[in-house]
């Protein structure tokens, strides 16, 4: 292999699992359905003495029925195999294509610069308290509670269980005790109810942790709970990743195997303490100084840190256990932090809409606003938050994985070689992209000059937004998203196979594979749908809100119903798509395009604020119960939104502020498809 | 264009052809005439809805597989061939004319994603099917009480979610434990589904899609035929 890994396995070990066993991380968005084809390996054959071993193809078990049926349905060349699809049952010498290695991704991780008043839940607070004598029967304890009620006026503290042991000893620290005899201490309260920590002496330093476990990505700030400062940032992939690619298929893996929900509780956890522990490194501080958590994360992730098996989410109704905030210890949950360190989950909204789109609203705080704002947290199901303050409404929309490069034939995760932007030129077709980890634009013509890190490895999620909306304003695809016939005529870059068109995007010298990418018919339906899917999803919202508005009725309302002012696009992957093109495609709807925003990771946002801030967890409370939950399915309008949505940019949905920015549609006799099903077919 | 066409100068061939193409483009006003015109000329319900709507809809039914028409183009047609049956079906009882068959259809217990399964549905009542729509979140007993029933040749089911597909094994075992396995075909479908989970739940058949589902309907329901 490139990797150089080797190794043995079991006779008859899956070859998928046989190359995380040695190390090796292969792309796979199906977890081993063989659907994806991401997978692909090539066995090389010979003798092979370096190794000491014949490697041949009759070493893995033969192809079988189901990826025989992969292999009829898409293009493979024959000397690959699927990965997952194949049992080693001797000697082998793999080689691993570039595209199907799986990389560490791209992660948009800065904490943005937003105003937050720090009010944390976690302070420390001084205190001087009398020394025990003969005459004073009292406790230590009721001793300082005495003394916190008299200099701070705190009543009806409470003490830790596993901190009370520390009490007596940091009390009688002699370095610490005052010129008069006094113990002088230092406590760290939480909610000015419970002592967290006693220090002897004055001391200074609490720290909290804000997380967004995302099902991707997870994401970890680092804050001093007194200045508010962010001290270090980490991020890492979501080890929950190998059980399952999407939520559902975590679910299911919860579901299907014993111990399943354990497992993912325990590797998230894991990956939590390690986060900490390197945040902690990098600000110089130890673990067990950090003294409160506020965690965000979608209902199911939610779940599983929590302990609680999310099983009752794989399904209709779709139940949580809990929606309102839970507060507990982080040793509950297995994170190893200051002893008695306190954790806030925040809560949750319904099935699918949870803590992490309450955080991104306590960030962006819709239900403050005069105006109507729109927000879209972009991933495998979109969640959609629409209002202002009179009242704001959310809904999640099943949008798939075809964003994320998944169910597209080249599509691959936003990595080192996915190309990521797109232009077309509207009279040469000729395309100029933009590879991530690469500076430059490509230019068509510049094949042999090429550098290596510019070789495209596939297409990420961006990079097929701006293809499909780009071949749209280029006329290569229609507004029903078919290939249209006519411009195989003006570039041999639009070809067809039969009735089937399709678009190089890269030539074979410009790709690391040696083979062309291209963006296929399918390709194009699959981005319509799940656009579709999260339009739909907003025009649900719309007509609710006209539905249940206060103040509906007036010609004047109902307009301003029917469009926003401001649209905000969070999420990783909202970062990288561009707002023209997400207009045009009709992924969100007509807005001024100088108010549409991309907030990065705002739900890590939310939950800073939400550590920083007591009254601001109330607030977040209130927000998950005041906030009105369409289930968007199961409305008796969603078929025709979504089938109105699937053109592009929509089928009747106009978009004032894309005027002249759009091609001519076909009218009367051109509109009649059955004309043109009879006009010769091209090649 | 057919608005200006007098449709009584028409030949009957070229008739037809009209209603593959008004079926093609949706125009649903257009299929009603041109039904209306061809039970004038003294054509029996069975001819026109065999020659013209089933005909018209196995060409839409073609590029909808091929990728040519998408889901938009297809439900326009499928509503365009409703507004055709609406004429028929009432002649065709009335003529006892021979049935394509009955397919109960629904999405299993737990999921609530509807929009492929109604394109299967609508689909296979243009191919001339009767189809009983059950909806969304159905549970096994909803399955046999709709096939004791409606007794029908067929059986679909849907599932867009990972962890409700695995429902569709528990109705399967359920037809089997009734004795009702052998008298239905079990069609299945949904985004998360492939063929070897459908081969391993024991189903007849896994159907990618509306088009695909209407073909292997009509080759089981053949094959099945063929042998009693």
């Amino acid at each position: 292999m490139p990797s150089g890994r080797k190794g043995q396995v079991p006779h008859g070990t899956n070859l998928l699992d046989a190359a995380r066993l040695l190390g090796v991380e292969l792309e796979s968005i199906c977890g081993g359905r063989q659907t994806c084809g991401k997978c692909q390996i090539v066995v090389e054959e010979g003798r092979f003495p370096k190794h000491a071993i014949t490697s041949s193809t009759d070493h893995l078990s033969p192809i079988d029925s189901r990826e025989t049926a992969y292999r009829e349905k898409n293009h493979m060349d024959a000397g690959r195999r699927l990965a997952c699809a194949c049992e080693v049952l001797g000697d082998l010498l793999i080689t691993v294509p570039e595209e199907s290695q799986a990389r560490k991704q791209i992660i948009a991780k800065a904490a943005t610069d937003r105003v937050i008043d720090v009010q944390p839940a976690v302070r420390q607070i001084y205190v001087e308290s009398t020394p025990a004598t003969l005459e004073d029967h009292r406790g230590d304890w009721e001793r300082l509670q005495a003394a916190v009620a008299e200099q701070w006026g705190l009543k009806n503290l409470t003490v830790d269980a596993l901190v009370l042991p520390t009490l007596q000893p940091a009390l009688r620290d002699r370095k610490s005790s005052s010129e008069e005899g006094m113990y002088c201490v230092t406590l760290t309260l939480w909610q000015d109810s419970e002592v967290l920590r006693v220090q002897p002496g004055y001391a200074e330093g609490a720290y909290g942790l804000a997380v967004d476990v995302g099902s991707t990505t997870v994401v970890m700030h680092l804050c001093d709970l007194r200045t508010g400062a962010v001290l270090a940032t980490e991020a890492t992939m979501n080890p929950q990743v190998r059980y399952g690619e999407d939520l559902m298929s975590r679910v299911s893996y919860a579901m299907m195997e014993p111990q399943g929900a354990a497992r993912l509780h325990h590797v998230i956890v894991a990956a939590l303490n390690d986060l900490a522990k390197k945040a902690a490194a990098k600000a110089g501080i130890a673990a067990s100084d950090i003294m409160d958590v506020v965690l965000a994360g979608n209902t199911v992730m939610h779940h599983i840190l929590l302990g609680i098996d999310p099983v009752e989410l794989g399904g209709a109704p779709f139940a949580l256990a809990i929606d309102a905030p839970v507060d507990l210890k982080a040793r509950d949950l297995g994170l190893k932090l200051g002893t008695a360190c306190r954790v806030h989950v925040l809560p949750c909204i319904a099935g699918h809409v949870g803590a992490d789109n309450v955080a991104v609203q306590l960030a962006e705080a819709p239900h403050r606003q005069d105006e109507t704002m729109l927000i879209v947290d972009v991933g495998t199901n979109a969640e959609i938050v629409l209002g202002d303050r009179r009242q704001v409404l959310c809904a999640s929309s099943p949008t798939g994985p075809a964003f994320e490069g998944a169910q597209i034939t080249h599509g691959q995760r936003a990595a080192p070689g996915a190309i990521e932007r797109v232009r077309v030129d509207p009279q040469t077709l000729a395309p100029r992209f933009k590879v991530i980890g690469h500076d430059e634009w490509i230019e068509p013509g510049t094949t042999p000059t090429v550098p290596e890190s510019a070789r495209a490895t596939g297409i990420c999620g961006s990079g097929i937004i701006e293809a499909v909306v780009e071949m749209y304003l280029a006329g290569i695809i229609d507004s029903d998203g078919r290939f249209n016939e006519n411009a195989a005529g003006r570039s041999s870059r639009v070809r067809f196979d039969g009735r089937k068109g399709e678009y190089v995007l890269a030539d074979a010298a410009q790709t690391a594979t040696g083979q062309p990418i291209v963006v296929n018919q399918n390709d194009v339906r699959a981005i319509q749908l799940a656009k579709a899917a999260l339009y739909a999803g907003v025009k649900l919202l719309m007509a609710e809100r006209r539905r249940s508005s206060p103040d509906g009725g007036s010609t004047q309302v109902e307009d301003r119903l029917q469009t926003v002012d401001r649209i905000v696009l969070a999420g990783a992957f909202g970062s990288y798509i561009d707002p023209r093109h997400a207009m045009i495609l009709g992924m969100i709807p007509d807005c001024d395009l100088s108010r549409v925003v991309a907030v990065g990771n705002a739900a890590g946002d939310g939950a800073r604020i939400a550590l920083l801030n007591r009254e601001q967890r109330a607030e977040a409370a209130r927000i998950a119960r005041s906030v009105i939950h369409v289930q968007t399915a199961v409305a008796t309008d969603f078929q025709n939104q979504f089938v109105g949505a699937i053109a592009i940019p929509h089928a009747t949905d106009p978009f004032p502020h894309l005027e002249g920015q759009l091609p001519a549609r076909p009218t009367g006799q051109a509109a009649r498809r059955s004309q043109r099903r009879r006009q010769p077919q091209p090649l | 264009m057919s608005e200006e066409l007098d449709l009584t100068q028409l030949p009957d061939e070229e008739l037809i052809q009209h209603i593959h193409d008004d079926l093609y483009d949706g125009l649903a006003d257009e299929v009603v005439a041109e039904v209306n015109e061809l039970l004038r000329r003294g054509w029996t319900p069975y001819d026109t809805l065999t020659r013209g709507l089933v005909g018209g809809m196995d060409i839409v039914g073609v590029d909808f597989r091929d990728g040519i028409l998408f889901v938009p183009e297809v439900l326009m047609a499928a509503k365009a061939m409703k507004a055709g049956m609406a004429i028929l079906r009432p002649l065709l009882a009335e003529t006892g004319a021979p049935q394509v068959g009955t397919l109960v259809i629904g999405t299993v217990k737990g999921d609530i994603h509807d929009i492929g399964k109604n394109l299967v549905a609508m689909m296979m009542e243009g191919a001339g099917f009767k189809v009983v729509n059950l909806g969304i979140n159905n549970d096994a007993e909803k399955f046999i009480a709709a096939i004791h029933e409606h007794q029908p040749e067929l059986l679909g089911m849907s599932a867009l979610l990972t962890t409700t597909m695995p429902y569709m094994q528990v109705v399967i075992k359920t037809l089997k434990e009734q004795g009702l396995r052998d008298q239905v075909i079990v069609l299945v479908g949904g985004a998360p589904l492939n063929a070897a989970f459908a081969e391993e739940i024991e189903a007849d058949a896994y159907c990618r899609d509306a088009a695909v589902a209407v073909e292997t309907a009509k080759k089981l329901i053949a094959i099945k035929r063929g042998q009693s």
